[in-house]
């Protein structure tokens, strides 16, 4: 377990222009009492922008009607570290506020000890006989004096590195259901998201990418003519950039640039002339090597992997194989197959750039500031210094805008017409051209012990590694080759009580351009893990929770959660009439060990018409110290609906080298009338905050194949789960 | 290029553009209002569904040629009980986490409030199922809709 970097409060040397005073990195006070915090976590959805203002601004004591949020960048507090790597300033892995806890806590402090202090030396009393409250430092004799007033003395103040913090009891916005601070622009219109930049002298861009993932520009057969449509200023060619295996020390994604031509996109006054041109381009590409890509050929190789006598042991506990062996007529086996998804976020891809005198400002939905200021130099050839980075909102990411290939693209564009551009994808080029979510195949075996219990389990998952592709230095290594844990999330690490246990993975590499996905690999891993457990209590005859819980018996926190969830579904008592029922569990490790939240769901089926509908999810959760419930519980709503949408709907298929799908016709997401009612049960917790934004999507899938064993005795073995499989 | 004259949030707005310019482009590249997105270009995502008159319509597969005479509403220009009502529904119940498709769910909400007082769960998934909410902020919408129908009295 990787240790949090201690960052001290700082604030820069030079005060920021303008009336406000920096108190430290991340708290700037205007003469007139106005607080601005710093956001160094790109709002995507999640509540940052709400969540970690609200954990600075309780230590500051701040009036949180006076807090303004701004998003910053390029100072050492705002970075953290992920795994192995070096700091950098991104959002992801549910990192964000079970990283940022204790920093933004200590800085918040050592303000309000500057503030403190600033009052006593105005007053002549010394620092313990006062103290701060919603704005104001009050002293002995009950005289107060505003922040605002405060903060020029504060600013000039040395800050305490190792600040007095409150406990728990003290918290006056920390564990409180505050409103969201972006709700009101988020439903008037006023956000400004990527796509809604405007910067002066601004064209518009649209692009048209090789069908083929390896695939090369090798003609624009009439380039004269759309150079003559209406509002076209250029067609430009694009390099080919791909998300590869980082450079040692080098911030991920890498984002290798190749001497071909994979795009060309054209310029124009506005985005829709830009749009029609790129639709007219008459394009030649030569497929390259991975042109004959295809869903058979990957499903044949999983298939493959599955049957393959040899694997790479990742965890071998007790004579697994032996038993497996001796007992071989015994053994219960099942086999589960899933295709590569795409995030899809509804707002596509896009950047707004502008080239200069080898210098570069970008705008637009960044969900890693530095990963991209690295890849536009690289791909430029400019300093990164020489880059700034604005962060707008979000539209909507799920870990897809942490690749940031379409800001270079934007870049590129501007370069080569010497004005800022704004090059946005249309939802065919977003979607054919994504950076999808591996693929995976699982093959799981057990034998039962006299009670009904697993004597001994083999878990196999295959498919395309993530970590292979993307980030070979965090694969595990052992003798017989590398494996990488994010294709067993949630296996490898599983709680349940198993003497013999063998988890193994095989890489099956594809060119296929894969990114980390909301939930990563858990999603696939305990469907698979999940449903295999179902299916072993299926064949006991034993009640899928009073199984788990006999499994879970020695893990204290994993039961709290799997009973409230039984408790408030009422799990004990019969189910109405033509119910159906399923319950999974599920503890979500964070990347290097940083969090364990744990989680527990069931989910009702309920007629409707000839078909079984899901009708309620519950969703017991213990995160550690919950922040906001209120956006936490948006989460466990919208993680379950994003989760839906994976389990009923989303499959990429692939043909001649690229990706078949092209809009919302061919890959739905799910709609309204498809959510099912949210109970959320969110437990209390003395661990300090978990992370949370992706760890409610694992348990929902497994949890209705569960309930459709349960109706029919039908065996699941895909995602998407197949219509036919809720056919009453 | 031509001359269109567009009725807009209670004025009157000229731009010059190609005639099957998509009333969505017009609205955001000639006339600033980014308040209305662009989701898919097909109408299949809701996102940048606008008032033509009274209907929600989907503005990025309408030609501006097919515009006419009708007043367009945007969210930048919702006004009215049933606007006010679901806009304060929506930051009440903290609706939007990355907001991108809520001024088109908004638009769509206010439509269903003004043919229908007080909607059931049914009215509300066949008016709102074709605004796709890729967080899935579903339950919220549904709790907003109801809350903003209790307040019209509905």
């Amino acid at each position: 377990m990787l240790v949090p970097l201690a960052i001290a409060p700082l604030r820069s040397q030079t005060a920021e222009a303008g009336a406000d005073h920096e108190i430290t990195d991340w708290i700037l006070i205007s003469a007139s009492g106005d607080v601005t915090l710093g956001l160094s976590q790109p709002e995507v959805g999640q509540g940052s922008y709400t969540v970690l203002p609200q954990i600075l601004a309780d230590e500051l004591d701040a009036d949180w009607q006076r807090v303004k949020v701004r998003f910053v960048t390029g100072r050492e507090a705002y970075k953290i570290a992920f795994k192995n790597e070096p700091p950098v300033q991104k959002e992801g892995a549910s990192m964000s506020t079970t990283v940022l806890y204790s920093r933004l806590r200590t800085a918040g402090a050592a303000a309000r000890g500057v503030l403190v202090r600033a009052a006593a030396d105005h007053w002549k009393v010394t620092a313990n006989q006062c103290r701060a409250e919603k704005g104001f430092v009050i002293g002995p004799n009950g005289q107060r004096r505003s922040y605002g007033a405060l903060a020029a003395d504060a600013a000039k103040l040395p800050l305490d590195p190792a600040p007095h913090l409150k406990d728990r009891t003290q918290f006056t916005l920390v564990g409180k259901p505050l409103p969201r601070l972006d709700s009101k622009a988020k439903s008037t219109g006023t956000a400004i998201f990527g796509i809604d930049v405007v910067v002066p002298n601004m064209l518009h861009a649209a692009i048209c990418s090789a069908p083929a993932f390896t695939g090369s520009l090798t003609a624009i057969r009439n380039e004269a003519e759309i150079l003559g449509m209406a509002g076209v200023r250029a067609v430009v060619r694009l390099p080919a950039v791909h998300v590869a295996n980082e450079e040692p020390g080098s911030q991920h994604p890498g984002l290798a640039q190749e001497a071909r031509h994979n795009a060309v996109c054209v310029v124009a006054d506005r985005f829709w002339q830009a749009k029609c041109a790129a639709d007219a381009l008459d394009l030649a590409f030569d497929p390259g090597a991975g042109g004959n890509l295809s869903t058979a050929g990957i499903d044949g190789l999983l298939h493959q992997a599955l049957d393959a006598e040899k694997a790479v042991t990742a965890v071998e506990t007790g004579r697994p194989r032996e038993i497996l062996e001796e007992r071989a007529q015994a053994v219960i086996e099942r086999r589960f197959v899933l295709p590569h998804i795409a995030h899809a976020p509804l707002e596509p891809v896009n950047a707004t750039a502008s080239y200069k005198d080898g210098a570069v400002e970008v705008w637009g939905p960044i969900q890693a500031v530095a990963a991209c200021q690295d890849a536009i130099a690289a791909s430029v050839g400019v300093k990164a210094e020489a880059i700034k980075i604005n962060v707008t909102f979000l539209g909507g990411s799920f870990g897809r805008k942490i690749v940031p290939d379409y800001v270079v693209q934007a870049v590129h564009a501007s370069k080569a017409v010497g004005r800022p551009v704004k090059l946005l994808r249309t939802r065919e080029q977003d979607l054919r051209h994504g950076i999808f979510r591996v693929n995976a195949g699982g093959r799981f075996r057990a034998v039962l012990d006299g009670k009904g219990y697993p004597l001994a389990v083999q878990a196999r998952v295959v498919g395309q590694s993530l970590f292979g592709a993307t980030r070979k230095s965090w694969l595990d290594q052992t003798p017989e080759g590398a494996w990488d844990e994010s294709m067993v999330d949630g296996i490898y690490n599983q709680d349940y009580r198993l003497p013999n246990f063998l988890v193994e993975t095989i890489d099956t590499p594809l060119p296929v351009p894969v990114y980390f996905m909301r939930s990563v690999g858990s999603t696939a891993a305990v469907f698979f893990w999940e449903s295999f457990i179902s299916e072993l209590a299926h064949r006991a005859g034993i009640d899928q929770y009073a199984y788990r819980r006999t499994l879970l018996a020695d893990k204290p926190l994993a039961l709290r959660v799997l009973d409230a969830v039984a408790e408030a579904a009422r799990w004990s008592a019969p189910p109405l009439p033509g119910t159906v029922r399923g319950i999974a569990y599920n503890c979500y490790v964070g990347r290097g060990g940083r969090f364990k939240t744990y989680v527990a769901q069931v989910v009702e089926l309920v007629p409707a018409g000839d078909r079984l509908a899901l009708k309620r999810v519950f969703c017991a959760v213990d995160p550690g110290l919950v922040v906001n419930p209120n956006t936490l519980a948006a989460q466990i709503e919208g993680g379950i609906g994003f989760a839906l949408t994976t389990a009923l709907h989303s499959r990429i298929t692939f043909a001649d080298g690229g990706a078949e799908q092209t809009n919302f016709l061919d890959y739905p997401l799910l709609s309204i009338d498809e959510m099912p009612e949210i109970v959320p049960i969110i437990l209390p917790s003395d661990r300090p905050p978990q992370g949370f934004g992706e760890v409610v999507l694992a348990p929902v899938a497994p949890a209705i194949a569960q309930a459709l064993l349960q109706a029919s005795g039908r065996r699941i073995d895909t995602m998407p789960l197949p219509a036919e499989a809720f056919r009453r | 290029m031509a001359r269109f004259t567009l009725r807009l949030n209670g004025t009157t707005r000229s731009v010059d553009v190609d005639g099957d310019t998509p009333l969505l482009w017009v609205l955001r590249d000639d006339l600033g209002l980014t308040g209305t997105k662009f989701g898919c270009g097909a109408a299949l995502c809701g996102a940048c569904t606008v008032f033509l008159g009274d209907v929600a319509t989907r503005s990025c597969s309408l030609p501006v040629t097919a515009v006419g005479n009708s007043e367009i509403t945007t969210i930048e220009g919702v006004t009215g009980p049933e606007a006010a009502a679901v806009q304060h529904a929506w930051i009440a119940r903290d609706v939007p986490q990355c907001g991108y498709c809520q001024s088109g769910q908004i638009i769509s909400a206010i439509a269903l409030l003004k043919t229908i007082r007080k909607p059931s769960d049914r009215d509300i998934d066949l008016a709102m199922s074709g605004n796709l909410c890729r967080c899935a902020t579903y339950v919220r919408i549904r709790a907003a809709i109801h809350d903003a129908a209790r307040a019209l009295g509905g």
